[in-house]
């Protein structure tokens, strides 16, 4: 790192956040002195602090790990060290002290995480303002923020009434229960547990979530009779806003489910088990079709459409092929709801390769099967004007806000007379982050791989997760979900704290990921 | 760091000391590792912690603002100076003093400011709430075998409730002794059990069917629906087996899960159990209209089972010892539950009609004289006053 940078000539000061209820103004004492000092003291710090946190998350790591010993000694640390808030030095736990004292500097980042650090509280503190500017450099990688913006465009009159509509609002309102966590699991209504999993994770969507609580479709305004997409507002108001413990009946989904006239879907309306993932595409179809264009979507086609269902699932997939005889390429672009992706042939194989035991997948290994390696195919060329070998290569054009993926575990063995259908169960371990940057068609094209705002695009957490355990005619549908940091197991109407090692030890069949940043 | 010694930072995992530099380092960089994992786990409490705790020092700051102001505008930020032991409030602007991971020890909701529990009531980590305190009501979620995030349970399916006996006897479940298997003693159950079941052992509720408006046991809703709007007409449920059948042999083509055998019984079976649907419908007569009990709709085989906590069984004949009990989930005052033996001798709304003017003559002969005329004169009335008629119940006397 350099010498300390002079105060960017910034025409606008640095301000500390307004004050909240119910939250300090400052992290520290010590914190208060340093930001409500004169302003060129604020402005310089809290550029400063900026500056050290593009050092932490946009540089190498190995620019922080590194630091200086009074003596000049150099070494590079796996574990934090702290960077001095009022100077340049990079100093390591034990030189930090010695620092202080020499210097009198207070204030130090860790190295790993960008939380500053007090000395004279010897704590960690987690100032409102500072705090502020570390979680959003690291969710988005930028410090501005849409909101401040839009704030900032009004007059302070359009403000005040803006101030006036608040007071109105929670004069107006009662606040939900502080008991309405939307933790209820679904009462099984006989063989409907591969609804009641696909409704968990729509319900712990926060996408959706969001759309449905903030009146995005109305019931009282919807004509439809027996509209699935009212049926979903109900639920999430139940969920959302009733002290409720007990589980939800989804009787409305349900008589929507049966009512629905969806001829491609006729065989799910029976009263038997079914499979979830059909259901999911059921679902997800039918709110597209409350709530968007009105349009079916068709499948292999690019259909875009500005419904709460495209914005949060739908992608769009790439499929270039290129003649082998003369080179030309053509592209197809269609939209996807899922990935889904076939175990069985690299089971086969991970199973030739490793005689012993049972093979082992992992998610990553099903996606570089997709979407990396290219297959060959008949191909009737233009340029060539006949039937060619050609190269088919499968990328991710545009990544969705929540990526859903389904591992066929069921698979009807073809080709004979008696077609017998079997469950695979192949262990697939999936991760709680996901970096879908390498299946993409800009990861794939050279220029796009060492950006790091790029890559810090594509990273997933893991949302929630459906299981299907039992027989392939037979069983019985569970899912985890994670709320916050904590990971929930719904079993029909039962609710269980889970752990980590549950979700990832399970036999997942679909898999939900939401994505980190939506910059 | 790690190099003059043969560990890392958190100085777990050691290299033996005749180790080689490369074994040296390997166990240095592994210790390095644990070392950060914990840090990250720490700095991550940590920083909800201290971040919840400032947050309740200021609630509580501002808190005495406002009462020391007694503004008439609840959110106007009064212009005063108040001071606790861990903020300043100062004309709308609270700072702290100390670090609130000291100087604060409890944790209050931001949303309700009223105190958060911190350690579940049961289950695993338990630990006695106060009574005298008013917790918010979002508390830890509940780790125990058998319960879920509430603490609730629920009565395990027996046959006749959507389960068959099979499914029953392999997961009977240990902690509900009170829930026998066997339907004919379900009467008893509810009437003699309900006591002793714990207050958050749940029964499965009832929804009503959006096309025919009965109410319909929620574990049946789906085969229910299925034969209401799948199809409809007597012939649904001939039908919809017809229709299931052919799905079986040739329905599934797409990497669907082929239609179980061990799925819930076809529509047509639901025959077979009629009590459980007597149940339905009695629990349906009850929500719609209390008092017209004698309506009709009842079938003759209307044993009230009361399968649901909804259910008011109110036929009380003659003497003996009646328990009853104060149910909170209830619509009515009470729930009065007959001993099992008396409900199995009401089989029907209309014998039921005439066992209710029977007290008339049958308290006399079983107590005593001055009690029996008051007696004798409620009963006269309805189902409901009946009840408290009886003798050996203290509203008469």
């Amino acid at each position: 790192m350099a010498a300390r940078p002079t105060t960017p000539a910034s025409p606008k000061n640095v301000k500390v956040n307004s004050p909240v209820p119910g939250t300090p103004l400052f992290g520290c004492e010590h914190i208060q002195l340093l930001l409500s000092n004169n302003q060129d003291t604020i402005n310089s710090s809290i550029q400063y602090y900026k500056m050290l946190l593009r050092v932490i998350f946009d540089k190498d790591p190995i620019v922080a790990q590194t630091s200086k010993t009074l003596e000049g000694l150099i070494t590079t640390s796996l574990t934090s060290n702290f960077l001095c808030l009022q100077c340049s030095a990079i100093l390591s736990e034990e030189e930090r002290l010695k620092h202080g004292a020499k210097k009198g500097h207070r204030f130090y980042v860790d190295s790993r995480s960008g939380s500053l650090f007090c000395q004279f509280c010897e704590d960690f503190v987690w100032d409102p303002t500072l705090e502020d500017l570390r979680i959003r450099k690291m969710g988005t990688g930028s410090f501005s923020s849409r909101k401040r913006k839009h704030e900032d465009m009004f007059s302070d009159s359009v403000k005040e009434s803006m101030k006036e509509e608040q007071r109105y609002i929670s004069a107006n309102t009662t606040a939900a229960s502080c008991r309405a966590d939307g933790l209820r699991g679904i009462y099984n209504a006989g063989a409907t547990c591969y609804q009641n999993v696909v409704l968990q994770s729509f319900l712990h969507n926060p996408l959706l979530r969001n759309f449905y609580l903030g009146d995005g479709h109305q019931s009282n305004d919807c004509q439809v009779s027996h509209c699935l997409s009212c049926a979903m507002d109900d639920m999430f108001q139940d969920f959302y806003a009733l002290e409720n413990t007990n589980g939800y009946t989804a009787a409305n989904i349900l008589s929507g489910f049966w009512i629905s006239e969806k001829k491609a879907f006729e065989n799910l309306v029976t009263t038997k088990e079914q499979d979830a993932h059909e259901f999911f595409q059921f679902l997800a179809e039918e709110l597209h079709e409350r709530n968007g264009d009105g349009k079916k979507p068709e499948t292999g086609s690019e259909h875009s459409c500005n419904c709460i269902v495209h914005q949060t699932f739908y992608g769009k997939l790439q499929n270039q092929t290129t003649c082998q005889n003369c080179g030309g390429v053509t592209n197809a672009v269609e939209s996807f709801l899922d990935l889904s992706l076939g175990l069985e042939n690299l089971a086969r194989k991970k199973g030739k390769k490793e005689p012993k035991g049972e093979p082992s997948l992992t998610l990553q290994d099903c996606l570089d099967e997709e979407y990396i390696k290219s297959d060959k195919c008949e191909y009737r060329c233009r340029n060539c004007n006949s039937s060619q070998q050609a190269r088919r290569d499968h990328s991710i054009k545009l990544l969705p806000n929540v990526l859903s993926i389904q591992l066929k575990r069921f698979e009807f063995k073809q080709g004979s007379r008696d077609r017998a259908a079997s469950k695979i169960r192949t262990k697939v371990q999936f991760p709680l982050h996901l970096n879908m940057l390498p299946y993409t068609t800009r990861g794939q094209s050279d220029n796009g791989r060492e950006s790091q705002e790029l890559n810090r695009s594509c990273v997933y957490d893991l949302l929630s997760v459906v299981e299907h355990v039992g027989e392939i005619d037979t069983g019985h549908y569970v899912s985890y979900c994670r709320v916050g940091d904590q990971w929930f197991s719904f079993n029909d109407h039962r609710v269980e704290l889970a752990k980590k090692s549950d979700v990832l030890g399970s036999q997942a069949y679909l898999l939900f990921y939401m994505i980190r940043s939506l910059a | 760091m790690a190099s003059p010694v043969n560990t890392g930072r958190a100085g777990v995992i050691n290299a033996p000391d005749d180790a080689g530099s490369m074994d040296q380092l390997a166990h240095a960089v592994l210790d390095d590792l644990l070392y950060n994992i914990v840090h990250d786990l720490l700095i991550k409490v940590h920083r909800d912690e201290k971040i919840a705790r400032a947050a309740t020092a200021a609630i509580r700051v501002e808190k005495l603002a406002s009462d020391a102001s007694d503004s008439s505008t609840p959110d106007a930020r009064p212009d005063v100076k108040v001071e606790t032991d861990a903020a300043i409030y100062d004309e709308g602007k609270v700072t702290l003093k100390g670090n609130p991971l000291v100087t604060t020890h409890d944790i209050v909701c931001p949303r309700c400011h009223l105190p958060r529990l911190l350690y579940p009531t049961d289950g695993k980590g338990a630990r006695k709430p106060d009574p005298s305190i008013i917790y918010c009501k979002k508390r830890p979620y509940i780790d125990k075998p058998g319960y879920d995030i509430y603490g609730q349970t629920w009565v395990a399916q027996g046959p006749g409730r959507g389960k068959k006996k099979k499914d029953m006897e392999k997961k009977i479940d240990p902690n509900t002794p009170a829930d026998s298997p066997t339907p004919a003693s379900e009467g008893g159950n509810v009437g003699g059990g309900a006591a002793s079941r714990p207050p958050n052992m749940l029964s499965f509720p009832s929804a009503t069917c959006s096309k025919c408006k009965r109410c319909i046991l929620v574990t049946r809703l789906n085969n229910h629906m299925g034969s209401c709007i799948g199809n409809s007409g007597r012939n649904a449920s001939r039908a919809a087996a017809q229709k299931i059948s052919n799905g079986n042999s040739n329905g599934n083509g797409d990497g669907t899960p082929p239609s179980s055998q061990k799925g819930t019984p076809l529509p047509g079976s639901r025959a077979g159990s009629p009590k459980k649907r007597d149940g339905d419908e009695m629990d349906e007569d009850d929500a719609t209209d209390n008092d017209a009990h004698k309506k009709k709709k009842l079938k003759p085989m209307a044993a009230s089972v009361n399968v649901n906590k909804k259910l008011v069984v109110k036929p009380k004949v003659g003497a003996g010892i009646k328990k009853e009990k104060k149910n909170d989930d209830d619509d009515g005052p009470t729930v009065e539950v007959a001993p099992k033996k008396k409900v199995t001798k009401v089989p029907s709304p209309a014998k039921k009609l005439k066992l209710g003017v029977k007290p008339l003559m049958s308290s006399p002969l079983a107590k005593s004289n001055g009690k029996a005329a008051v007696g004798g004169g409620n009963t006269g009335d309805d189902a409901a006053s009946e009840s408290s008629g009886t003798l050996s119940s203290p509203p008469a006397a």
